[in-house]
């Protein structure tokens, strides 16, 4: 065997520790239509409860409480300091000492009075506490990634429709004009014949959480430890691990990383771009840090590490037959001919906020619509991850069927498809 | 029971992942060499760290054979690591991990067992039918649940003669039963067993069930049903229940819709979405529901709805509640062709100042073929209250080709259209075709219609392809503006170029202090270093009349802020200082000197200790920018 293509323990063990007309913003269904005038009346508030508020889940719940129609009514974490902070900021912005706290997420999916949940747990609870929302009525904001597997998207997906859920992945760059315009032109055919879309892994490493040195666990009502390791395969209680709620078990523990960290947004952005069909078909690995994917029409999803115009960060790049269009996280777009824009405006919102991506979440919760970043898009944009992970690890080219979702004639690759929850959880 | 203890560097175990490339299988083959899968097995075998035995689940999980089955199967009773055993028994195929999970089964308890059923249910392991069903009268729930799920997963005939006999007995938790009933017929579905997936799904609607659960059974009935399901999915938009409700348009945004639809049974499916709109009495929908039906008949048809659709949406959008109206209005935008463009501009000859605003939207983002067509149509067949309108939605639209109808229309009788024809034409103008909107701007024929040639002249100007010709067009009607002067200066500005500057550089220095004021004020803001030369002589010269303190401060304000190479930054400020007479200025200079610490400000800086008046602060500046310099090559 070759020593160098195994992934070792630092690599395994390193991503617990890993680093993480004018197109204005988007248009949503005007408040008039929806009641929402002046002061909002109770029959049309979102009541929203929070699960895992951690630091990126604390933007998240700003966003969401600067929405008139929200009434964020409980928190759930494992963590007592998290459900006290929580509440602290729920409390003193409504003006009141009512938000619920909760340790067991089960007591919170009990209650009546919330209708939509906000997820910000650590990656390994992200699509099966999805799905355990979605069965108990709720709709659903998830942080990304999603999920861990190819078999885990396909079951988020599935719930979702089966449940009638409004989700919304956490890719709040689908509601940022720059990226929609971009996206746009390439969904539209202004770009000619799309031939290939770049997205930017930010690191093409396998990563797996850890195995850190047991210590003794802390007393669950101040931080749960069974809880939090959740449908993550069990390891003993360290500290490090706990703090570590963003990176944790990552892509189900064996291929994280940022293909699936980055990936879980560029990808997304070049699956709309190719107006959300099937992820690529062929996926082959790394080669002068590049990863080649192609769709079965032809067309190529590029994961590429360098080359970038400097537009920020989650860069993603459309190419055409007649023209390109490049953009990111500055908030700007540079084109192929300024022809393209065709007059048009273009707002420019740099620093990716996730308000806009909140506000259609919440009308979606009241028409029952789809949201950008619906379970549909992000099962496939994730499975796009997954799979390109899949090619990375195992060292060389993988084929998928986008029918069956099984890789063609390819055992090893089948297997990681899927990886069991720990007990007693189940997808 | 081995312990990792506090020392993890002892997982060094690493994953195979080479081991197909390594081994020549190129073909995707997952065996690994025998030895190296009895080296993973006498890890799991032997008293190594937890750590490690981990990290050969997982190793084969990906490369494991039948014969590491036995192994691994006796962790499926260690609370630490049965799930990592686990992992490797979901993924290797055959029937040996499946009956090792079965005969697990037999004697594990509690939390554990719940594992090993949930792992046959991932497997949809049919050997393990009668087992799930004795496991479904578990006096513990969650073992009966878990037995349910993995009927559920299973989702063959008998797992669900199992299921619906457990439903019927309400054991042993009905909802979960009623979960698994709706998956386990989803199976049924997918293996072509329509009838027999209705039949679960029905039985679960006729349970006594939580009203998510009747949901789910009821929306994959009708899916499953479809012609046959709509009297259904009308059924849930009219119930009374908000969550029946809200299924029912859930539901209908998948029944026949997307982009291969049976093209037939979704025009049925969108006629009875209208009928629900339009029914009277008890099949009346109630009117805070009807603009969401609108709503979810603009999702299915988006980019194209049949006529009739279409005709009752336009229908909407005429008349009804103001929601009604507006929502139908939107729809329009999404889903109408050319004809609906021109039905909803009828609508808005007389309608409200709320509406007006919404036709304009939706008009303007269709994407029908002829909309643009039917819009230059109007602007000579339009009735005359909707004219500034349809104007509006020719530049919304960037239709070029209606410049030729637009451009008489600034000289229209009515203001209202004189203004719409001003800002379509900052949308659509070409460079040949400017000098009206600069003729306009500079003689307009009254203060509102100065606006809007001035808003509408620097749209078009900032997109003109050759800023330079432009800008020769613009300059040349400054001499002949008289008052109106500024605005075309303003104009040049926000255009920029060589020719640009230039004309405001001959505005500046013109003798007219109305021109020197406007002037030396945009080249204060202007958004290139190239300004800088013609900022230095206004400040140096009489040029500007009583301007020239502004222009220093615009040539301060390029050498402070802009990205230029050090040398000619200190450049000039060198000649900043040879120039400026205010002190705050020559304070300011040295500011910028200590701001960029090079040798070459440094020098400037120490030429500055010179002058009497800022010599204390160019010291100052001196220590200031040596301390940030590196040292000197071979100095201490």
């Amino acid at each position: 065997m070759d020593a160098s293509r195994r992934l070792r323990r630092r690599t395994f063990l390193g991503g617990g520790l890993a680093a993480g007309a004018a197109v204005a913003a988007p248009m949503v269904i005007p408040s008039s239509a929806l009641g929402l005038d002046g002061a909002t009346p109770p029959s049309e508030r979102v009541r929203v409860a929070g699960i895992g508020i951690g630091r990126r889940g604390e933007y998240d719940l700003g966003c969401f409480l600067q929405q008139p129609d929200v009434q964020f009514v409980a928190i759930c974490d494992v963590k007592e300091a998290r459900r006290q902070a929580v509440k602290g900021i729920a409390d003193k912005h409504h003006g009141t000492t009512e938000c619920r706290t909760y340790r067991d997420y089960r007591e919170l999916l009990d209650q009546q009075d919330v209708d939509a949940v906000l997820i910000a747990t650590g990656p390994n609870w992200h699509g099966l506490m999805a799905m355990l929302a979605a069965k108990a009525g709720k709709d659903v904001y998830c942080e990304k990634p999603c999920t861990k597997n190819i078999a885990e998207s396909l079951l988020l997906r599935d719930t979702m429709r089966r449940c009638g859920t409004v989700f919304q992945a956490g890719t709040q760059r689908r509601n940022l004009p720059h990226f929609a315009f971009a996206c746009e032109l390439a969904r539209t055919g202004r770009l000619g014949r799309i031939t290939r879309v770049y997205a930017h892994p930010a690191g093409m490493k396998a990563f797996s959480s850890g195995w850190l040195p047991e210590e003794p666990a802390p007393d669950p009502a101040v931080a749960d430890w069974d809880m939090y390791l959740g449908p993550a395969a069990w390891r003993p209680f360290n500290s490090k691990t706990l703090a570590d709620g963003f990176n944790f078990e990552k892509g189900g523990g064996l291929v994280g990383g940022g293909v699936l960290e980055w990936g879980s947004h560029c990808v997304d952005l070049c699956q709309w771009a190719v107006n959300d069909c099937l992820p690529p078909t062929d996926y082959a690995p790394p080669v002068e840090d590049q990863i080649v994917c192609r769709y079965a029409g032809g067309a190529e999803l590029v994961f590429r590490e360098k080359d970038w115009i400097p537009l920020g960060s989650c860069p993603v790049r459309f190419e055409g037959e007649t023209g390109w269009v490049e953009a990111g996280d500055s908030g700007k777009i540079v084109l192929s001919s300024p022809e393209l824009m065709a007059g048009r405006k273009v707002e420019e919102i740099g620093g990716y906020p996730a308000t806009f991506h909140v506000r259609d979440f919440l009308d979606c919760c009241k028409t029952r619509g789809k949201p950008k970043g619906n379970a549909d898009a992000a099962c496939n944009a994730h499975i796009a991850c997954h799979a390109a992970n899949i090619a990375l690890f195992l060292g060389r080219p993988v084929k998928l069927d986008t029918e069956s979702w099984q890789f063609v004639n390819d055992e090893a690759a089948n297997r990681l498809r899927s990886e069991s929850l720990r007990e007693p959880w189940r997808l | 029971m081995t312990r990792a203890g506090t020392n993890w560097s002892g997982w060094c175990v690493a994953l195979l992942a080479a081991a197909v490339v390594g081994m020549g299988h190129a073909r995707g083959e997952t065996a690994v060499a025998p030895s190296q899968e009895q080296e993973l097995i006498a890890v799991i075998r032997s008293e190594t760290p937890e750590s490690e035995k981990a990290l050969a689940f997982k190793n084969l999980a990906i490369h494991g054979s039948p014969a590491c089955v036995e192994a691994v199967a006796t962790y499926l009773g260690n609370e630490r690591l049965a799930s990592w055993a686990r992992i490797t028994l979901e993924a290797i195929p055959g029937g040996e991990a499946s009956a090792a999970l079965r005969s697990a089964s037999e004697t594990l308890s509690g939390r554990l067992l719940v594992g090993a059923i949930n792992s046959l249910g991932v497997r949809r392991d049919a050997a393990a039918l009668p087992l799930l069903e004795k496991r479904l009268g578990d006096p513990d729930a969650t073992i009966a649940v878990a037995a349910a799920a993995a009927l559920g997963k299973i989702g063959t005939p008998a797992a669900a003669a199992a299921l619906s006999k457990a439903l019927a007995a309400g054991k042993p938790d009905r909802d979960a039963v009623a979960e698994s009933c709706v998956v386990c017929g989803e199976h049924l579905l997918a293996a072509g067993d329509a009838p027999a997936a209705v039949k679960l799904f029905d039985a679960v609607r006729r349970a006594d069930v939580s009203e998510q659960r009747q949901v789910e059974a009821t929306r994959a009935v009708i899916l499953a049903r479809g012609k046959d399901g709509i009297p259904l999915l009308v059924e849930l938009l009219r119930s009374p229940s908000q969550r029946l409700f809200n299924m029912g348009l859930f539901t209908a945004r998948q029944l026949a819709a997307g982009p291969d639809r049976d093209a037939a049974l979704a025009y049925e499916v969108d006629l009875a979405l209208l009928k629900s709109l339009s029914g009277t009495g008890e099949t009346t929908l109630a009117a805070q529901r009807k603009p969401l039906v609108i709503d979810l008949l603009a999702d299915r048809n988006a980019g194209g709805a049949a006529k009739a659709v279409q005709q009752a949406i336009l229908e909407a959008a005429a008349s009804g509640e103001p929601a009604l109206r507006l929502a139908a209005i939107r729809a329009i935008g999404r889903c109408g062709d050319a004809a609906s463009a021109d039905g909803l501009l009828g609508t808005a000859a007389g309608a409200d100042a709320a509406v007006v605003p919404a036709i304009r939207e939706a008009i303007a983002t269709m994407t029908a073929d002829g909309v643009d067509e039917r819009m230059v149509a109007g602007l000579t067949d339009a009735d005359a209250s909707v004219l500034p309108l349809v104007i509006g939605l020719v530049g919304d639209r960037r239709i070029g080709a209606a410049t030729a109808k637009v451009l008489p229309l600034v000289d229209h009788s009515d203001p209202a259209v004189r203004s719409a024809a001003l800002a379509a034409l900052g949308s659509i103008v070409e460079l040949g075709d400017i000098d009206v909107l600069i003729k306009k701007a500079a003689s307009p024929r009254d203060d509102a219609e100065a606006a809007a040639a001035a808003t509408a002249l620097k749209e078009a100007a900032v997109r003109m392809p050759d800023r330079d010709a432009c800008a020769a067009r613009i300059a040349a009607a400054i001499a002949a503006a008289g008052p109106r002067a500024g605005v075309l200066i303003e104009t040049l500005a926000d255009v920029g170029g060589s020719k640009a500057l230039a004309a405001v550089a001959t505005a500046a220095k013109s003798g007219d202090p109305s021109l020197a004021d406007v002037s030396t004020r945009v080249l204060g803001k202007w958004m290139t270093a190239d300004a800088a030369p013609v900022l230095l002589e206004l400040a140096t010269t009489d040029a500007a009349g009583p301007y020239r303190g502004r222009a220093m401060k615009g040539y301060l304000r390029i050498a402070r802020q802009f990205a230029l190479p050090e040398s000619e930054r200190a450049e000039m400020c060198q000649k900043a200082l040879a120039a400026a007479k205010d002190p705050a200025d020559r304070k300011a200079i040295i500011e910028i000197l200590v701001r960029y610490p090079h040798p070459a400000t440094l020098a400037v800086a120490k030429d500055a200790i010179a002058m009497p008046d800022i010599s204390d602060e160019a010291k100052a500046a001196v220590t200031a920018i040596e301390a940030k310099l590196p040292p000197p090559a071979g100095g201490k």
